[in-house]
């Protein structure tokens, strides 16, 4: 059986639907006072483990085009030049960074890496045209979400720093 | 009518004004740019709306909707390349009216037939929710888990692509409400032992990161090329369509909208598939289909006004049932649900202000887009110039401040990408995302329902066809599940070339 990029995602799936399955089978069914905690997700996850395995089994094997990859409209990697296929990875590096930095760096430094990495690196827009975009995205990030809306965002050294020279400034 | 005029007085206030204003705006600008949709536009806005009245949010949320209606149609006209689904017809006949110089006329058939369309439409949710509510009303459990089991399978088997990944989506978006805690004795399910997962995944995680990261992910394989945009005219007065294009755009407007409004009624029908129909009977019931394709005016009036009234019909399941007709609307009603506020039968008794408030700020909205649009055309069309890379990187941030917000939880910005790469996956290979949403909001309510009416039976399945109303749930959601099992090939050859209208 050859596995084409459409199988696989099938085969996450089916792989998916059994976890949960296998999650589920430890709740009950059936309580005192009717259908347990269980029921639901017992059913769905069966369903889930047939219809993903249907898909797997009708799944094309070729990489050829299929109608249904055309209706949403997203670029594919398999198609994309090389020169696209590698903005695509720093992209991807972009979101790494989104997640460990939300974690330790707080937001003006995720903010800060992100943008770079994706307008620099990725796109190739010049050092001053990236910086100055990251300045402004995380201050009106910080001021505009974080301080006028009240919007809570990751804190990390630098916003600690930051609000707390405003503080020491007598701004808030 | 006293209530209505008491919704006007809510929208009247200032602050709600100006917010109906940015929602209409925002609805415009993400219409015209591709790829964004209202989809993404409302996952990503929805936590800034945490610490907005509810009534301000979803006056708002509800304007970027219709206002992409209005929006889409200006890249369609100028440049044949839909900013929305729904304006892909408009592409065909819209871009060859501009293309023999009538683009003004075009913009302008598009903008007065929407308007008319939009405004009647409001008018049949004002004078058609209140009986809908009442009937809706007698509903027990049994009667709200048919309607929605018909409304998911309606809306899976409208979806694009393959109708048995649409179901499995279903499914996984059903699977998806379950974790966390159950939501009638609290005990946990489904937490693979994490322990965030015990409050459940927050609908802002799942849409940002379905709709807002994947996006940012296609957009990076997208190539830049510079788009050619015809021009539009410079003043009010070249919108104005000449006599003979005002008489012919007169019937399929009126036709658009009633088909519209009724097939927006119908889960998953909504807009994209209005103007499809709508273009559809307008070119059988020309004496000249040969024109259409070619800049016919009945197969750009007709669709626009079908596109804006199947929008406004969407919100009448959402408001009088608590049952969303599509995924934009599955959204709103997660809005909903985020400030406390269960749409359905009784919110018209209980808060009548946001229901109302809601109907008449559809009424103002609708006046600000074509005051807004004709005037500002030229303006919207510069938005297109805006470098990937800067609006990769606002998309970014505020998915960052959307996500991190909703429960200062950095897990939760690790599921959003997660959800981001599993759902460019997904979309990569035909799977629709909008099912997962729609599901997944639908899930709570569903479940709440199903275990009520076995509870109540006693564990018997009869219940779910006890009444004549569930029996007619039950064929409906048997026919489409079936149909959904055959491959597409064998039944679908005949609408594939109906709706591959493209010349």
């Amino acid at each position: 059986m050859s596995f084409s990029g459409a199988r696989r995602t099938a085969l996450g799936l089916l792989l998916a639907a059994v976890a949960t399955f296998w999650q589920a089978q430890g709740l009950p069914r059936w309580g005192f006072d009717g259908p347990g905690t269980g029921i639901f997700p017992q059913v769905l996850s069966g369903i889930a483990i047939a219809l993903s395995a249907l898909v797997l089994l009708l799944e094309r094997r070729g990489p050829q085009t299929l109608e249904s990859d055309d209706n949403e409209a997203v670029s594919r990697y398999d198609l994309a030049e090389p020169a696209q296929r590698r903005v695509f990875h720093f992209y991807l590096l972009a979101l790494v960074l989104l997640v460990v930095g939300t974690w330790w760096l707080g937001f003006i430094v995720t903010v800060a890496a992100v943008i770079i990495t994706i307008m620099r690196f990725g796109e190739g827009v010049s050092w001053r045209a990236t910086l100055i975009t990251a300045f402004i995205v995380a201050a009106v990030g910080q001021f505009g979400f974080g301080w006028l809306l009240q919007v809570s965002l990751p804190e990390g050294p630098v916003d600690r720093a930051l609000l707390g020279l405003m503080r020491a400034a007598g701004m808030l | 009518m006293e209530n209505l005029i008491g919704g006007f007085a809510t929208v009247f206030q200032p602050a709600t004004l100006a917010y109906c204003f940015i929602g209409v705006f925002l609805g415009t600008v993400v219409g015209i740019l591709p790829g964004l949709g209202p989809l993404t536009t409302i996952a990503l806005l929805l936590p800034i709306t945490y610490k907005m009245d509810v009534t301000s949010a979803i006056i708002m949320l509800s304007g970027i909707y219709y206002g992409v209606a209005y929006g889409g149609t200006v890249t369609s006209v100028l440049m044949r390349i839909p900013g929305e689904a729904s304006s892909v017809i408009t592409c065909l006949d819209g871009y060859e009216m501009a293309r023999k110089g009538r683009a003004g006329a075009a913009l302008g058939i598009a903008a007065f037939g929407s308007f008319f369309a939009g405004t009647v439409g409001v008018i049949a949710i004002s004078y058609l929710s209140p009986p809908m509510s009442r009937w809706v009303l007698a509903f027990g459990p049994a009667e709200y888990t048919m309607v929605m089991l018909a409304g998911l399978a309606l809306v899976t088997y409208f979806s694009s692509g393959s109708r048995l990944k649409a179901v499995l989506m279903a499914v996984f978006g059903l699977l998806l409400s379950t974790v966390g805690s159950d939501p009638l004795t609290g005990s946990a399910r489904l937490t693979f032992g994490v322990f965030h997962l015990l409050g459940g995944i927050d609908l802002v995680p799942l849409a940002i990161g379905l709709f807002g990261i994947s996006e940012v992910l296609s957009m990076a394989l997208t190539k830049r090329e510079k788009m050619k945009v015809l021009a539009p005219p410079s003043s009010l007065l070249g919108f104005m369509p000449n006599r003979e294009e005002f008489r012919r755009s007169v019937a399929p407007v009126m036709r658009g909208t009633v088909m519209g409004f009724l097939i927006g009624l119908i889960p998953g029908g909504g807009a994209v598939l209005a103007t499809f129909v709508s273009y559809a009977t307008e070119r059988k019931l020309s004496k000249n289909p040969q024109e259409f394709g070619k800049g016919a005016v009945e197969g750009l009036a007709g669709p626009e006004a079908a596109n804006n009234a199947g929008t406004a019909g969407a919100f009448v399941p959402l408001l009088c049932m608590g049952v969303p007709a599509n995924a934009v609307t599955a959204l709103l009603l997660g809005a909903f649900m985020i400030h406390g506020v269960a749409p359905g039968p009784t919110i018209m008794e209980r808060q009548p202000e946001i229901f109302w408030g809601i109907v008449a700020s559809m009424y103002v909205g609708n006046v600000m887009l074509l005051v807004l649009n004709l005037p500002m055309i030229g303006l919207f069309v510069r938005i297109l110039d805006v470098p990937r890379a800067w609006l990769a990187s606002v998309i970014l941030m505020v998915c960052l401040v959307g996500v991190y917000s909703t429960n200062s939880a950095s897990t939760d910005v690790l599921l959003a990408v997660m959800f981001g790469v599993v759902g460019y996956i997904l979309r990569r290979y035909g799977y629709d995302l909008g099912i997962v949403i729609l599901a997944y909001v639908l899930g709570g309510i569903f479940e709440r329902s199903v275990r009520r009416a076995l509870a109540i039976s006693d564990g018997d399945l009869a219940i779910f066809v006890s009444t004549p109303l569930t029996i007619a749930f039950a064929v409906i959601t048997a026919i489409l599940v079936v149909i959904a099992f055959i491959p597409r090939r064998v039944i679908g050859p005949r609408t594939e070339k109906q709706t591959a209208l493209d010349p």
